[in-house]
């Protein structure tokens, strides 16, 4: 290193060390766009409302039937399983089993099953 | 060799650092970035307004009466522009101005007899309505008895499950 001035290489390592935060910041901005699609799209995708909806109708069902089973309310499965499969694109199958008493209060308990490819969900209830 | 020649230059480094650090912050922080993400976000406003509009009208006013919605479903194709323009009006019910670039097509699902699901428009075709509308779906079921007035014929008149589906967007 003769005859070389040594004068400034603190500057020159900071602006490396400048240039290696910018990189940094640049990554993080980089990642946080990906973070905002991908939990909107978490949130679209979930089928919380045809969840509910789904539950609405099979307890609507229920109301009407109870745990009947002839022609006429297994039309009425097959409406709400095929039309699900048809516009939705989820596979769904529920069940009325004849009432039970649970603490003084006659229920039907209730098996409803739904998968749309991504979401699972089991319910076991008594209404 | 390190001595000290040349602090001036250090603290002048640090300095620039700091300042182009600043600058990026403010820059970054002064313009909000449009991330495709953000796309989204109007649609699950508008999905979850939808859909606690169909449960409002899903709603009977008392024990044991019918619902909004169902009679407006039992209605048929006739009633279907009533249960669109209500559905538009509770969507619009808010503080402030008007919101008048909601429009909705309700359509509705059923079983016919053969067993395949048809699907048709309840309510008549909005006009400017050019298919390529940035659209949410919401969706209720309905329990029926007897077909309904204007559909199809392949409608079955037997009790059973259908399904009201409204396409909402903003024009």
């Amino acid at each position: 290193m003769a005859c070389m001035n040594e004068d400034g290489q603190w500057i020159v390592l900071m602006g490396l060390l400048v240039a290696v935060g910018l990189f940094f910041l640049a990554l993080i901005i980089n990642q946080s766009a990906l973070v905002g699609q991908t939990t909107a799209e978490g949130v679209l995708e979930f089928p919380k409302n045809d969840i509910r909806d789904l539950r609405e109708a099979v307890f609507d069902y229920t109301d009407t039937f109870g745990s009947v089973d002839n022609g006429t309310t297994g039309a009425v499965r097959q409406d709400i399983a095929m039309i699900s499969l048809e516009r939705k694109n989820a596979v769904v199958n529920f069940s009325v089993e004849s009432q039970v008493e649970v603490s003084d209060h006659y229920l039907y308990p209730i098996t409803i099953h739904y998968y749309n490819g991504v979401t699972e969900y089991d319910e076991n209830v008594y209404y | 060799m390190v001595n000290d020649r040349g602090q001036l230059y250090t603290m002048e480094g640090v300095a620039a650092g700091l300042i182009m650090l600043l600058t990026v912050y403010i820059v970054i922080s002064t313009t909000s970035i449009y991330t495709p993400g953000d796309t989204h976000i109007p649609d699950m406003q508008l999905e979850q307004l939808g859909s606690d509009v169909l449960a409002m009208m899903d709603t009977p006013d008392a024990d044991g009466s019918e619902s909004q919605l169902t009679t407006l479903v039992k209605g048929g194709a006739p009633d279907g522009d009533t249960l669109k323009d209500r559905f538009l009006d509770y969507c619009k019910m808010r503080a402030g101005s008007d919101d008048a670039n909601l429009r909705a097509q309700a359509y509705l699902s059923y079983r016919t007899a053969s067993g395949s699901v048809n699907t048709t428009p309840l309510s008549s075709a909005d006009a400017e309505f050019t298919g390529r509308e940035n659209t949410v779906r919401v969706t209720r079921w309905v329990q029926l008895d007897g077909s309904l007035l204007g559909m199809p014929g392949d409608m079955r008149t037997d009790p059973q499950a259908v399904l009201v589906e409204v396409l909402l967007w903003r024009a």
